[in-house]
């Protein structure tokens, strides 16, 4: 477990997580009893925690993980509107990648889903977008290089 | 033990089903997507050891993460976009396929559709305890829950990565610029981060 290491979170992944958490707790706490637990009942039922319930090891392990995040979260908020015009967490960024246009959000890395254009602040080109402005172009390093011009710079964030 | 064999048999279909991106891109005898599973437990094995993962989870993870296309279709990043005319699908694939969000979310939706009935239809004659590990296995690496799963589906790219810029370098037929690109805004793992790195080194 890397102990230095910071989650950022939007507000609504928190919740998420603080959820899980709390399910999970109490699933692993009717199964150590032997009951089914309640929360495998209810109607609102996560998926996910189906992976879990047959597997206390596992159940162990993810509780341990979701408490270390836990105490290392920081939320994403919106920066302050005279620092809005550079990129942070929280931001979608419309940018010219060799002509072609494209929209994505950088996020924590326990939220980022490329499929649905959110890039974790942990990838290269999240690093390298980090801080640009409007109108500024960031060449990510490699054997190939590709320029990102930065379009627009919005927060959405609640 | 038949139904056990009856999956075996089935799984076994992957052994020739040639992955549909490397078709497309006009790659003859592609990798396989049982080679494309042989190749990511490898990878994971070793990176994952690094790490400190939990091997036992990260190889069930590997194995299980593409047996839905048993059943199910193998989408590429650029379905729906694909045009039918060979010629025009070469075109296609030298941009970077662009989506709104509306319809990431829609595509992303139908493909876990599709693969969760795949995946319920293939281990359905499994005995219980088989059945729901497989299918905690897979439902955890389709949702990234577990430090494993989310580490397995970056690996996942990490060996596609690897398999186009060999393919590049055979048949010259892959856009490695596009692929540049794009695994260095879907990667985070400072290990696969590091492989990446290896790899652009020993290729170009």
């Amino acid at each position: 477990m890397e102990e230095e290491k910071r989650y950022y979170l939007t507000k609504e992944g928190l919740e998420k997580i603080k959820k899980e958490y709390e399910d999970l707790k109490q699933i692993k706490l009717a199964k150590t009893k032997g009951d089914v637990p309640r929360v495998l009942q209810s109607e609102d039922l996560n998926a996910e925690y189906l992976a879990f319930q047959e597997d206390m090891g596992f159940l162990d392990s993810r509780i341990t993980e979701l408490e270390h995040i836990l105490k290392n979260t920081e939320i994403i908020k919106n920066p302050h509107k005279d620092k809005q015009n550079a990129i942070g967490l929280g931001a979608t960024v419309l940018v010219d990648v060799n002509g072609q246009s494209d929209e994505f959000t950088i996020i924590g890395t326990l939220e980022a889903n490329p499929v649905l254009g959110k890039i974790s602040n942990e990838s290269p080109v999240g690093r390298a977008l980090l801080g640009h402005k409007i109108g500024e172009e960031v060449a990510v390093s490699s054997p190939v290089k590709t320029v990102y011009k930065i379009k627009k710079i919005k927060y959405r964030i609640g | 033990m038949k139904n056990i064999l009856n999956f075996l048999v089935e799984t076994g279909k992957l052994k020739g089903k040639a992955r549909r991106g490397w078709m497309l891109h006009g790659i003859k005898n592609s990798e396989t997507t049982a080679e494309h599973i042989f190749y990511l437990a490898i990878l994971s094995w070793l990176i994952g050891k690094q790490k400190r993962l939990n091997i036992e989870r990260v190889l069930k993870l590997a194995l299980v993460h593409d047996l839905c296309e048993v059943y199910a279709p193998d989408i590429t990043p650029y379905d729906p976009l694909l045009p039918k005319d060979k010629k025009k699908i070469a075109e296609a694939l030298k941009k970077w396929p662009k989506f709104t969000n509306a319809l990431r979310i829609k595509k992303d939706k139908m493909k876990n559709h599709s693969e969760d009935k795949a995946i319920s239809k293939l281990v359905s004659k499994l005995p219980g305890n088989l059945r729901s590990e497989i299918k905690s296995v897979w439902l955890d690496f389709c949702k990234g829950i577990s430090k494993e799963a989310r580490f397995v589906r970056q690996a996942d790219k990490a060996v596609n990565f690897l398999q186009g810029i060999e393919y590049w370098k055979k048949y010259g037929k892959i856009q490695h610029k596009l692929w540049n690109r794009w695994i260095k805004e879907i990667i985070d793992d400072p290990a696969l981060i590091d492989l990446i790195k290896a790899i652009e080194k020993k290729f170009y």
